[in-house]
């Protein structure tokens, strides 16, 4: 009768593993969606930096120069000319139903102007609906414009004489820029998103397994038994019931670290037991928030809402996308109450710009605060499970 | 005889329509007095279109603090500080001496770029020579490097025209000459469709179609979960007689659409407006074009949601859903770029063709016409999972009948 604490958990997770096993719904679920994730996001974004952007051309000048410039654009590996078209408006069309991400508009007569010394003008379009494949051609014609003017002046510079590129490229371009792309040195936008887009998968799946799992518990009245695997101690009864959770998620945790980082070779210029142990801290913490959830609000499906709503913001609150910053000030606050914004700025200390761990305390710190969660609801889920415990046997007496 | 056959017809036909309503009525009660189904299709609704516009309110970064490592120290490096400071996107926050020092506000994320310009920069000018400044970005975000390398090209090709002038002027081409030979050409670069190059008008009219397409999914898969754990059969047994599940599925149908009806108005049209999003596009259009879509929506969800045994299930299994339906649909990374499997499996969800359309109509003002291949897209969804949905139906009640059956010869 009197087994120690260690043996009751033990009694409560073997429960657990039973019970996870004989419905395995939820755990293969959770086990599916998160191994195809791994496999979606990896794969759709493989090419790194999108290539080849698929972009139109409004050649209305149709001269050699005009021809230069398309084959440079060609050349170019970030886009490629796939529609010439008669006019603009017919460029603009197919740019509308989303064949096209940028036109390159050359009005008639720009060789001639450009020969008469009458600086004629070449219009560029992008569409910044798509704000990735926007950024990337706009930047990309910018640079293949200021090479074209380059070229062209470089045509007048030799005819007065100034040849050898140690003597033209001062005036082409009088200042280089040396640019650092600290830690993701081929700006691979697959390592922007998958690093913290991975993780807030993962966090959905904790927060509503574990919200579910207890949940469930009540719904169906089997606290009883529930509780009596623990020998009657709440303590043990969640400590049981969640740690196997932690287990399976940690392992997923792991394999997402080891498929980011081994696999598809993403920056890790720290340790990968730091980011280790920060995964395990981000398993647990979630899981906290799990149990605070369902030991607030106490009934399953409220719950399971407020943990969908809390997830979902989790994601634009880890500030990967959009920097946390320029929100505004009063939401701001907001990204303190997401372990997935410390589990972010950890990730960029350690993977990205391989900081020292001091700098990287205090969001470990700031994680292993979450854990402190539960014990706040703890007697409110006592009194909870304890109710719904008088209840089965009142229903019990009845029958 | 004839005459009598056309008003039996008719009088059947009524009674259906009878039938249809009050399945619709009953569907828009079981829905009214249920806390969470009112939570999904009514309070998310109308909560996600106002939240994500004030999150992401300021639709883009400025004056991102950076700092300045100026080892030159001379009336040129001043110059080009000042005018990268000028930029919009950049603003100088700190002044260090090297490096080493740059390394503490960088790690703590105070600073997310670091201009570097070396000791020689002044001298390389005046020598004739090309000048080198470093930039080091941060690149824990997509934002923190577009705007580092927007300010920082910016002030570079600003610093370097008086320059190149100059170097010009050197080589015996002066004046108005000078001029157009360092511009032969003029270009202008022109942004379209989203013109502050913001991140609200970039992901909220996607945000707004996954809003609609999962709170469908999950309010109907929710309902049908409820109502089977109930052990309430999916509508009032009386209605079911003979088998008939036809009246079933177009009432259900048309409670849901005609909730969306309400609903897309809200978020398609008025939240555009409201929160000052991209609006181009014509109202009858998107209308119009978010018939098949709505439709589809509910026939998916109808679908899967036969499969559904409890209320949470789909809950607890499927909110990550959201994530990946927002990647397949193409408004981040790019469609032309996507490898065929996915853009294949795209093909299944309505949400794929939803959001494209609404970004072409909405965002970039095509026509209806336009997303003609999106359009009939959605109602071929529509139909096949119309059909899908009857079949699944139909097996549903047949085995529900034989066990009913099974069960009252058991009890005879």
């Amino acid at each position: 009768m009197s087994n120690s604490i260690i043996q009751q958990i033990r009694n409560v997770a073997r429960r657990e593993w039973k019970r996870m096993l004989t419905h395995p719904v939820y755990l293969l679920s959770s086990i599916g969606a998160m191994l195809f994730c791994y496999l979606f996001f990896l794969t759709l974004m493989s090419e790194g930096l999108p290539r080849q952007l698929p972009i139109g051309i409004v050649d209305g000048d149709n001269s050699s120069m005009s021809r230069t410039l398309e084959r440079n654009v060609n050349a170019s590996p970030q886009v490629e000319i796939v529609g010439k078209y008669a006019s603009f408006t017919e460029a603009r069309k197919d740019m509308q139903k989303g064949r096209i991400y940028a036109i390159i508009d050359i009005a008639p007569g720009f060789q001639s102007d450009l020969l008469a010394n009458r600086q004629p003008s070449l219009s560029f379009y992008v569409n910044d609906v798509y704000l990735v494949a926007g950024s990337l051609s706009y930047k990309d014609l910018t640079y293949i414009s200021e090479l074209m003017t380059g070229f062209i002046l470089q045509q007048s510079l030799q005819a007065k004489g100034v040849t050898g590129e140690e003597n033209l490229m001062p005036i082409l371009q009088p200042i280089a820029m040396d640019t650092h792309q600290i830690g993701n040195p081929y700006t691979n936008y697959s390592v922007y998103l998958s690093n913290v887009l991975l993780p807030g998968v993962l966090q959905m799946l904790i927060i509503m397994f574990t919200i579910y799992a207890i949940g469930v518990e009540m719904k169906q009245g089997t606290t009883r038994e529930w509780l009596s695997r623990g020998n009657g101690s709440i303590l043990s009864a969640l400590t049981g019931k969640v740690v196997p959770h932690t287990v399976l998620f940690m392992l997923l945790g792991l394999l997402g670290l080891f498929l980011l980082y081994g696999v598809m070779g993403f920056p890790m210029n720290g340790s990968i037991a730091w980011m280790a142990l920060a995964m395990f801290l981000f398993v647990m913490a979630h899981q906290a928030i799990g149990i605070f959830i369902i030991g607030l609000l106490g009934r399953l499906r409220d719950s399971i809402s407020i943990g969908m709503f809390y997830s979902l913001l989790s994601v634009s609150f880890a500030g990967f996308t959009f920097p946390i910053e320029a929100m505004p000030r009063g939401v701001q606050i907001f990204s303190w109450l997401f372990p997935i914004r410390y589990y972010f700025k950890i990730y960029v200390n350690e993977a990205l710009n391989g900081a020292d761990i001091r700098y990287s305390l205090i969001y470990f710190a700031g994680m292993l605060a979450f854990l402190l969660l539960p014990f706040l609801v703890y007697p409110r889920l006592r009194n909870t499970i304890r109710q719904q415990d008088q209840s089965a046997i009142k229903k019990q007496q009845i029958q | 005889m004839n005459n009598f056959n056309k008003s039996n017809f008719f009088s059947r036909i009524l009674h259906e329509i009878r039938r249809i309503i009050y399945i619709m009525l009953d569907e828009y009660r079981i829905i009214l007095k249920d806390s969470g189904l009112v939570v999904i299709f009514l309070g998310a609704t109308l909560l996600y279109p106002i939240l994500y516009p004030s999150i992401y309110r300021n639709e883009t970064v400025r004056d991102m603090p950076i700092a300045v490592i100026d080892e030159s120290q001379s009336a040129r490096s001043r110059d080009l500080v000042r005018r990268l400071d000028a930029t919009p996107d950049l603003a100088v926050a700190y002044q260090l001496n090297n490096l080493e020092e740059a390394k503490e506000p960088f790690y703590k994320q105070k600073i997310h770029g670091v201009v570097h310009i070396p000791k020689d920069y002044s001298q390389k000018i005046h020598r004739n020579e090309q000048a080198t400044v470093s930039f080091y970005c941060d690149m824990s975000s997509f934002m923190y490097y577009r705007t580092m390398m927007l300010g920082a090209n910016l002030g570079i090709v600003e610093a370097g025209k008086d320059i190149k002038i100059e170097r010009m002027n050197a080589v015996g081409i002066t004046g108005r000459s000078a001029e157009i030979s360092a511009t032969p050409f003029r270009y202008n670069k022109n942004i379209l469709f989203n013109e502050p190059m913001g991140f609200a008008s970039f992901l909220l009219p996607v945000v707004l179609v996954v809003v609609i397409h999962q709170t469908l999914f999950f309010g109907i898969t929710m309902l049908t979960g409820t109502l089977r754990e109930e052990k309430l059969a999916t509508v009032d047994p009386k209605l079911r007689q003979k088998g008939r599940f036809f009246p079933i599925i177009f009432g259900k149908a048309l409670c849901y659409f005609s909730m969306y009806v309400v609903i897309c108005s809200y978020i398609l049209l008025a939240v555009p407006r409201i929160f000052q999003l991209p609006h181009l596009g014509d109202p009858l259009d998107i209308i119009r074009f978010f018939t098949p879509f709505l439709l589809a929506v509910i026939f998916f969800s109808m679908l899967v949601s036969v499969f559904i045994r409890n209320r949470e299930t789909s809950m607890v299994v499927f909110p990550f859903f959201s994530l990946v339906l927002l990647f397949l649909s193409g408004f981040s990374w790019p469609q032309s770029n996507m490898p065929w499997l996915w853009k294949t499996f795209g093909m299944i969800f309505p949400s794929t063709f939803g959001i494209q359309g609404y970004l072409k109509i909405n965002s970039m003002g095509a026509g209806l016409h336009q997303v003609q291949f999106e359009y009939i897209a959605l109602w071929i969804q529509a139909a096949v999972y119309f059909v899908a949905t009857i079949f699944a139906y139909r097996l549903q009640t047949r085995t529900k009948e034989r066990k009913s059956m099974i069960a009252d010869c058991h009890s005879a």
